[in-house]
């Protein structure tokens, strides 16, 4: 189960970076919350990898229970990359609006 | 149990606390863009204000102040600690920021009379200041993501039309950054379970050898060094620095930078001292890459604010190095050269802002504001001044913390970054002098109308004025610099005492539920 989890964060780190890297605006964006959401699920598994039952719970109170604070960490990690991801998607109408483009090398006037 | 708060801990809220009531008290006040400047200056003038209390309370006393949010100690809560390195770098930070307000309030900039322009010049500060006194290294992560996100609203919203890309590119490497920063905290939490920072310097103190602390470490430097514009990670910063407002310009170029280096201090003699060797050993040899580049990059440029921007990278290098060398008068080097960088920085970025709001389209191009000083002949003297300083020539502060820097290398005979640090100062000089003799010593061209009104140089002349008695009256800088580099490398110990001294108290007190008589 655990190598499962790790290669499926390692795959969708990969399919993120791979959309960051094409030429669509739109696309690149969703690869960045690809990336960041595929960040928080290592960092879920960072303290819960040995637990087995949700933390809180008097359910099967024997059982090695998660560890609570990555899910907290995550939480706020994942509030922070969501105003990222709505300001991204600000910025990019502001390029549809001036350079009439969903193009990337066509958003070129900082070419010194 | 609650740990023992006295009032004094208190106090190391104040300056995060202060900036966080001006958002919402400038918010409220939109409607009023003249009182809503003053407002934002106040805020944070009062801020800086407290963070000086703070570090003469740090430093006349020689403890941290330790302050646990909500009551709870230690580990298990957040902690802010205000130490001597985070005292110096909030007080350099706001002092800064107090001064970039001052200046967007006399600013004929457009976006400075946005309604959010001010709430999130605010924001950039708490984030800057939040982030270097915060004693937890998520904490650090959140506080830095602040900052990302008000630097680029506020260079998104810019008069120059080239402002979003710049914006967008900025974010992208930035947020980039900031996941590093957050798969760092990931690895760490994994292999030591906990992100306090002093929790953790103990814990890997005592054992080192975890498989995933190298990662850590790694991944820290790289965000550390985005934040900081050290020269692999350098190419978004001339761009987004020279397309933002000269208010915000100002800050980002001077202390926002500076947000890194308090990051390779805290790794290099808090956190990873027992790998520090090979972090010091890449900082010195990219310093010195980056001084020589930032300076030919500066002298090449085409803008007044490009150059300056280029100029901190260059000026960047130099601190960079004197992290690097991790000796007692090096690390005093490192603080005093920020401290003097920042002052000057953001006095040179206003005065050529100044003379830019003169030119018919606002600019800073060299050929569209050729002559246009001398429409404002006293931005040139204190362009002279400042430009002294940023040259390192003596009587200015830029030559204080040249010297120290110098002297820091001599004395364990580190000589070939040293040439490279003499070639890099040399091309300062000769950009200095040549912005200088185009924008003011020319000719106004025939056909060029410039403006009656400009922005007003109140900030810039406060600014060169401690530039100056910061030259000629040095020794308080230098003490607090040698008194900041004794207590990083020897007052670690003392550090992780005083943040857990609550937790220690808390276990020798705890009882389990269920078993009190």
């Amino acid at each position: 189960m655990e190598l499962l989890i790790a290669i499926g964060i390692g795959l969708m780190m990969a399919v993120g970076v791979y959309q960051v890297l094409r030429r669509n605006l739109i696309r690149s964006a969703i690869g960045l919350i690809i990336i960041s959401n595929a960040i928080h699920l290592l960092l879920i598994y960072a303290g819960a990898y040995r637990g087995e039952v949700a933390p809180y719970t008097t359910v099967g109170a024997e059982a090695a229970r998660s560890d609570a604070l990555p899910q907290v960490l995550v939480l706020t990690a994942i509030v922070i990359a969501m105003g990222g991801f709505a300001m991204v998607l600000g910025m990019i109408y502001i390029f549809g609006v001036r350079y009439r483009t969903g193009d990337m090398d066509k958003v070129d006037q900082l070419k010194y | 149990m609650m740990p023992e708060q006295t009032p004094i801990s208190h106090l190391v809220v104040l300056p995060v606390a202060l900036p966080l009531l001006g958002i919402a008290l400038t918010l409220l006040v939109r409607g009023n863009r003249r009182v809503q400047g003053l407002l934002a200056f106040g805020a944070m003038f009062g801020a800086f204000a407290t963070s000086c209390w703070l570090l003469a309370e740090v430093w006349i006393s020689g403890e941290p102040v330790v302050f646990h949010m909500g009551g709870f100690p230690g580990p298990f809560g957040i902690t802010l600690v205000g130490d001597l390195l985070s005292g110096v770098m909030v007080v350099m930070s706001q002092l800064v920021l107090a001064m970039g307000i001052l200046y967007g309030t006399g600013c004929r900039d457009k976006c400075a009379q946005y309604p959010t322009f001010y709430p999130l010049f605010l924001a950039l500060g708490l984030g800057l200041t939040g982030s270097m006194l915060t004693g937890d290294v998520f904490n650090l992560f959140v506080f830095a993501e602040l900052v990302v996100i008000a630097g680029t609203v506020l260079t998104a919203i810019s008069d120059d039309k080239k402002g979003t890309e710049a914006a967008y590119k900025y974010f992208y490497i930035s947020t980039f950054a900031a996941m590093v920063l957050l798969v760092s905290c990931g690895c760490l939490y994994a292999s030591y379970g906990t992100l306090n920072m002093a929790d953790l310097a103990e814990r890997i103190a005592q054992d080192p050898d975890r498989p995933l602390l190298p990662v850590a470490i790694v991944l820290f430097l790289v965000s550390m060094m985005v934040k900081s514009a050290v020269m692999p990670f350098h190419f978004w910063q001339p761009d987004f620095h020279t397309a933002a407002p000269t208010p915000v310009h100002a800050v980002l170029s001077s202390v926002v930078v500076k947000l890194g280096i308090y990051g390779f201090l805290r790794m290099t003699t808090l956190l990873f001292v027992h790998e520090a060797e090979t972090v010091q050993t890449s900082l010195v040899v990219l310093g010195a890459i980056g001084a020589v580049f930032g300076g030919l990059g500066a002298a090449g440029t085409y803008d007044a604010k490009r150059m300056l921007a280029y100029s901190t990278l260059g000026q960047l290098g130099f601190i960079v190095i004197a992290v690097g060398w991790n000796t007692p008068l090096s690390l005093a080097a490192a603080i005093i050269f920020a401290f003097n960088h920042s002052l000057i920085k953001a006095a040179m970025l206003m005065l050529a802002g100044a003379v830019g709001s003169r030119a018919p389209v606002k600019t800073a191009e060299f050929a569209r504001i050729v002559g246009l000083g001398r429409t404002v002949p006293v931005a040139g003297l204190l362009f002279v001044i400042g430009g002294m300083a940023l040259a390192g020539l003596p009587p200015t502060n830029g030559f204080i913390s040249k010297l120290a820097v110098f002297r820091s290398g001599l004395e364990i005979g580190e000589y070939a970054p040293l040439i490279f640090l003499a070639v890099a100062s040399l091309v300062s000089l000769i950009y200095v002098s040549r912005a200088f003799q185009l924008i003011w010593l020319r000719p106004i061209p025939e056909g060029v109308e410039p403006k009656k009104q400009g922005d007003l140089l109140i900030a810039p002349l406060v600014l060169v004025s401690l530039c100056l008695l910061l030259g000629l009256w040095a020794q308080p800088l230098v003490q607090l610099g040698h008194d900041t580099a004794t207590w990083m490398l020897e007052g670690r110990e003392e550090y992780i005492r005083a943040v857990l001294e609550a937790r220690d108290q808390l276990f020798e007190t705890w009882q389990p539920p269920g078993q009190e008589p």
